[in-house]
């Protein structure tokens, strides 16, 4: 018990320490190198520090934010009730699989300076390519959790004529939901990553927009600065997802007797 | 032999059709390539070997990344994952590093490596396709049965022996989950690298042809990119079942 403890302690400490001693050893050797490839740490630190609260930078954040969030709630409602369709339904599932295997196999920049044509150079097309990459780990994931409830369950069901509407939206989709989540927790770190994509064509503004300048412009501070944030951001969210998985599966892990 | 799922290609078809016939009727074909121009520019761009090039040379880089990827991946994970210091080590520097959305790092990369060489996106594909493989074996290693590791160890196999009998093949259909997931993303990552770096493949294809406003070859690359992508994952899956048939098929750790 005791060694559990000192080593719940020791542990995490000793991350700490290695992370220090890594950005130490990034220090000197920048600072002995030398060159404006390597910036110091202390140098990006305090780019960091002076770029971020710019207006100029949050605007970024706030357009890239924006169609992030808009193409995650596309993705997710498309995605899920695709998913409940393709899991409950062995008709469905046989006539889509191939449509949505070779649809799933398209990479998200492929799609981007088509969607830009037809949707434009605004945030119509960026979201589009958003909600497009997000939307296949949702729907496979729903779909994978739909097939996985107990087949007792389903025969109750329609034993006891549940309607379909009814059916998918009180039994399919809470008996799904930890797939689901899972499915949504991919999306999670998916999504900025297409974000990026999708702003590094025909580029406008947003959080990619804003690295493709900073490369034109050689500022390599500011450059790794943006990247830190996105780490960060990337690792905001993704902590921000687990809090809420936690509250809306709570029954779920209560039932599970963690 | 499965037999086809003809109702699914029906599908396909008609879908394919209807793309077709609305363009058509819509003129629509300055914003959509229609299918048949599509197929009719694939056809000729592999025909004179333009598009064999390109995808070639991403096909070339991708598989180098993705090797190299496994490479460090399966090692350092392996290493992390049989001890506990380590993990308790790497554990801040991983969560550091990890969150980090490998196309974000593409910018830094051709301004690292100079715009129109091979380096700058194989750095990158190798950064994306790492985390799955490290992430997958250090579970792979962990979820390992203790009893076989204390029965290696009565029976008198050393540390080198245990690594390679015990621990590499009770991880290894956790490790194939990592490889199928990071295949992936690195061809995402290696496309998208291709458009910015301009050093040829496949994206710098579709970068110059959405310049030159050449809508079907700009689709055709679409489909031939795509096809690469069903191809690897069709290829991964059928190495992972026969040689992996014992575990059956396990998801992904992440």
């Amino acid at each position: 018990m005791k060694t559990s403890a000192a080593r719940r302690l020791v542990g995490p400490a000793l991350g700490v320490l290695v992370f220090v001693a890594v950005t130490g050893i990034w220090q000197l050797w920048a600072g002995a190198e030398d060159s404006f490839l390597v910036p110091t740490a202390s140098e990006v630190a305090k780019r960091a520090w002076d770029v971020w609260p710019t207006s100029d930078f949050l605007s970024e954040v706030g357009q890239s934010m924006k169609r992030y969030a808009a193409g995650f709630a596309i993705a997710a409602a498309i995605g899920i009730a695709l998913g409940l369709l393709v899991g409950a339904s062995h008709a469905a599932r046989r006539t889509l699989d191939p449509f949505l295997e070779c649809l799933r196999a398209v990479p998200a920049i492929a799609i981007v300076p088509a969607a830009i044509l037809i949707l434009g150079l605004g945030d119509a097309s960026r979201i589009a390519v958003i909600a497009f990459g997000l939307c296949f780990p949702i729907l496979v994931n729903t779909a994978e959790g739909v097939r996985g409830i107990p087949l007792e369950v389903r025969d109750t069901a329609s034993m006891l004529h549940v309607g379909r509407v009814e059916r998918a939206s009180r039994i399919y989709l809470p008996a799904a939901l930890p797939s689901i989540m899972a499915g949504l927790r991919i999306a999670v770190s998916l999504g900025l990553v297409l974000v990026i994509v999708s702003e590094f064509v025909g580029e406008q503004n947003g959080i990619g927009y804003y690295l493709i300048i900073q490369q034109s412009k050689f500022d390599y501070p500011a450059l790794y600065a943006g990247i830190l944030f996105l780490g960060l951001l990337g690792y905001l969210l993704n902590r921000l997802f687990l809090l809420v998985e936690r509250r809306v599966l709570a029954w779920h892990y209560r039932a599970a007797g963690e | 032999m499965k037999h086809v799922n003809v109702a699914g290609w029906l599908f396909v078809l008609l879908v394919t059709l209807l793309v077709e016939t609305g363009v058509r009727a819509f003129d629509y074909e300055q914003k959509i390539a229609t299918p048949s121009s599509t197929l009719r520019a694939l056809y000729d761009a592999l025909a004179d070997g333009t598009l064999s090039g390109e995808i070639g040379f991403t096909l070339h880089a991708y598989l180098e990344g993705l090797a190299l990827a496994i490479l460090v991946g399966v090692t350092v994970g392996l290493l992390i994952g049989s001890s506990r210091t380590l993990l308790d080590a790497s554990s801040v520097v991983i969560e550091f590093l990890r969150p980090i959305p490998a196309v974000a790092l593409i910018p830094l990369a051709i301004l690292f490596f100079g715009p129109f060489g091979i380096a700058a996106h194989r750095f990158v594909v190798v950064f994306a396709a790492v985390w799955p493989i490290l992430i997958n074996t250090i579970y792979g290693v962990r979820g390992g049965d203790r009893m076989l590791q204390d029965v290696a160890r009565t029976s008198g196999v050393g540390r080198v022996g245990r690594l390679f009998h015990v621990t590499l093949p009770a991880a290894l259909p956790s490790i194939a989950t990592g490889i199928r997931v990071s295949a992936a993303i690195a061809l995402v990552v290696c496309v998208t690298a291709e458009f910015r770096t301009g050093a040829g493949g496949i994206g710098d294809y579709m970068k110059d042809q959405q310049f030159a406003n050449k809508l079907p070859k700009l689709y055709a690359a679409v489909v031939l990119v795509s096809l690469l992508g069903l191809a690897v994952n069709a290829g991964l899956r059928a190495v992972q079942r026969r040689t992996l048939f014992w575990a059956g098929e396990e998801r992904s750790a992440q």
